[in-house]
Formats: C-alpha cells, structure tokens, sequence
C-alpha cells in the first residue's frame, strides 16, 4: 500500500492504493483549511501536519492515523522575549536521537521538540543571531524552509532560509556560521553581490548514504555542496537544464549521486517551461541532467509544482511523487523513468510527502 | 463575569462551547482566562504575543472593541472570524 500525505490549500488529502496506480482519497482532515506541510515520521510512524487557518493563524497538529483524530502540538511558538508571532510553519523534519525533531517556520526561526513532536521551543541560537536584522524575505516570506541533519551525527546541523543562505550549527543550534561561498545571486546587480546578505534559497538535502553531500534549488542556481555546506558547486549551467530556476528538489536516499529537480521556466514566470511537464534527473552529481516525461503531460501544460511538493518514497526501485498547484499528483514507481497521474481536481497542491509505501 | 461568544470553527477548540463565562477585566484578559481554561484556544484569537489575529474581531454590544477596553459583568464579548478567504 502507498500512502501519499498532500497538503492542499483546502484540507489535507490522505491518498491511498497500490503503487504505479491512481491512489483513493482515503481521508481529508483539515477541511477547508490550508495545510501547508505534512509528513510522517517513519520512527514513530506519528503524523504532522501544518495548517494555516485564513483567520486564526498558523497550529501544528499530530495524529497516529492521519484519517482520524489529530491533537493540537504545543507550539511552535515563540516566547515573550522574542515579541514574535509564527506567519506559517514551513517544514518538520525528523533529527538524529529518540524524539528529537525540528521545525522551520517564517519568521526565519527554527524549533526543536524533544518528545516527539509534542511540544517545540525556539532553538535561541539562531534567533539571537545579531546577522538576523539584516536577513530579508522572499517572495514567500522570510523563511526557514529546509532543515538538513546530519545522519549520526545529532549536533550537526544545516538549515536554508529563504532568503538568508544556509547556516551551520555543530552545537545542536547553540551556535551558527553562515555558508554561501559559490552561491551567486545572479538577481542583484554584480557590484552589490559581494556584501549581500539576500541568498535565497529555495530548496536544500543532504545525501543521507553520504552527509558531505548536499544539493541546493537556489533562486536562480543548482548547486551541490560536497563538503558538509561549506561551499557550493554549479551544477545548473549548460548542463542540459531548461532553466535553473525552480523549487522542488529530491535526492535518491540510495546514491548520493542522483538527484531530481522540476525547473520552473524563470522567476517571473513559475510554471513548468515551454508548457511541457519535466523532471530533470542527475545520476552523475549534476554534471549532467537528463528529462524524464514520459507519462507526464507534454504539451500545454503550464503547472506550478511549490517548495514542498516533490517527495520520494525511499523505496528500491525509486518512487516519486509531486503535485501541481493545478491540482494534479504525478508519481512514479521506477526513478522517474516513467510517470502517471496518480491524483487529480485537488485543490492547489502545497506539500505531497510519502506516509507509508 | 464577561462571557466570550465564540462562533464557527473555532468551537471546536473550546470543548465545542459557545458561551464561555471568564473572568477579567479588559477584553485581553477576558482572552488570556479563556486560554487558560481551554489551552487548545491558545494561539488561535491572539497570537503568542496576545495581538489579536489579523483577521479576527472583537465585538461589544455592537461595536468592535480593542483588546484594551474595558469589560463588565455580563458583557457579552463576540469573537468573530472576518469574512475572508480564497
């Protein structure tokens, strides 16, 4: 059985079936809610969802079944002192070490739980960095989007925020450097490059077969690190990409070597390039790209695929998944070689994380 | 004591209740007794710095009030939701 968990703007869709095949709505929590991120921590198989009520503000919610009752988390929310309110909560990512989870929400700020997810605080770390007066937002607000930790290795940490670059912690968040040597911001004029703060990026994994290894979606850019974050490689440019510009990313969780990414065609115009749908696949660390399409819409399609809509099952072969904001899920059950619509007439597609396969 | 009407959605975290007697002496502090009654509305009519969310309103014999007015014995206080959405 697959289990697909989507975050749509109007409810989380639990979809259910048999894999290479169009998935039932098994369930919908949330209804008429955003639900901007939802995911499954495969340790304690508990479920997380992130929901945006349109009046009553950002909450966490978990659940041991995501088609029946979820519990309210406590937080994340920030304390007193930081004279701060949660605009949306981004990402829950599992950590290394029994309960340990984290958070990124916007306001850029990360948070830990320590009992599973049942309650956060804010990691004060990275909060009362004094670089932070001088981070802006993006276009989807000043976010803390991608949280990498570091497999065997609890205290090591990396996070991106969009748009204020990556930032390491060895110290389990006591304290953080700031990495984005190799990144170029081409969207600033040349001379203003040097002492930017603004690095947005947009996406960031790390290879769990291999911790050195990261990839990075960045605003205008492919790159992948193969030193733990601390510099950044180009791995976009006339590599056989339609565009470098883009959101979702997935690395293979079995070889570091390959990776996926859905280019959008340009800042200024989100949408899948030349109205054909394509998952572009690296096998060599991003020397080279190639398009798998087949199976997924080819012309006349001019779909936005968001931050947190592209995951992949974990499994051997390889299945993916990604949702559009028109509505539509795409999987696939061989690495990408071939897709098929396993959803479609949802509502506007936030998040699709893979809950069981 | 003041009572919060609370309507829609909202219930649900308020053990499904819709008039809730608290105690208090401005609306603010009508909010927080509630919240500390019923610890699932924490969050959801002010945010962690008890400002009132954007899109939420607070009603007193008709009028919107700020968090800051002053409430009474048998005040009713009406949380509303705006009409909003997409």
């Amino acid at each position: 059985m697959t289990e697909l968990l989507v975050g749509t703007k109007k409810g989380l869709m639990v979809l259910r079936g048999s894999a290479g095949r169009p998935l039932a709505i098994a369930g919908r929590a949330f209804a008429g809610e955003a639900v901007e991120f939802a995911m499954r921590d495969p340790r304690s198989g508990r479920y997380f969802a992130a929901v945006t009520h349109g009046q009553f503000g950002p909450h966490l919610f978990y659940a041991d079944d995501p088609t029946k009752e979820w519990k309210q988390a406590e937080g994340p929310a920030f304390p007193p002192a930081a004279n701060a309110a949660v605009e949306r909560i981004w990402v829950v990512e599992p950590g290394i070490g029994d309960g340990i989870l984290w958070c990124g929400v916007a306001p850029a700020a990360l948070f830990r739980s320590t009992d599973g997810g049942k309650s956060w605080r804010l990691v004060e770390g990275l909060w009362n960095l004094p670089e932070r007066a001088t981070w802006e937002p993006g276009a989807g607000g000043l976010c803390l989007h991608s949280i990498c930790p570091w497999p065997g290795e609890a205290k090591r940490l990396a996070v991106g925020i969009s748009s204020a670059g990556v930032w390491l912690s060895e110290d389990a968040g006591e304290s953080w450097r700031r990495s984005v040597g190799g990144l170029v911001p081409r969207y600033l004029p040349e001379e203003a490059r040097k002492d930017t703060h603004a690095y947005c990026v947009h996406n960031m994994h790390r290879a769990p077969r291999q911790p050195r290894t990261l990839y990075m979606q960045f605003h205008g850019g492919v790159y992948r690190s193969d030193n733990g974050g601390d510099s950044w490689n180009d791995i976009g440019s006339d590599r056989g990409l339609p565009s470098d510009f883009g959101f979702p990313l997935v690395i293979d969780p079995h070889d570091p070597d390959r990776a996926y990414i859905i280019p959008l065609k340009a800042d200024a115009d989100r949408v899948t390039p030349d109205g054909c749908v394509r998952v572009y696949e690296t096998g060599d660390r991003g020397n080279t790209w190639v398009a798998r399409a087949d199976g997924l819409p080819r012309s006349q399609a001019y779909l936005t695929v968001l931050r947190q809509a592209f995951c992949s099952d974990g499994g051997k072969p390889l299945g993916l998944y990604f949702g559009a904001t028109s509505g539509e899920v795409f999987g696939s059950v061989d690495g990408g070689r071939t897709w098929s619509t396993v959803a479609a007439r949802l509502p506007p597609v936030a998040s699709v994380r893979c809950g069981v396969s | 004591m003041p009572r919060i009407i609370l309507s829609g959605s909202v219930r649900e975290h308020a053990g499904g209740l819709g008039a809730i007697e608290v105690g208090g002496a401005t609306a603010a502090a009508a909010i927080e007794a509630l919240q500390a009654a019923y610890p699932a509305l924490r969050g959801w009519v002010v945010d962690e710095r008890g400002a009132l969310r954007r899109h939420v309103k607070l009603f007193l014999r008709g009028e919107a009030i700020a968090l800051d007015a002053p409430v009474a014995p048998g005040d009713e206080v009406h949380v509303v939701a705006a009409i909003s959405g997409g």
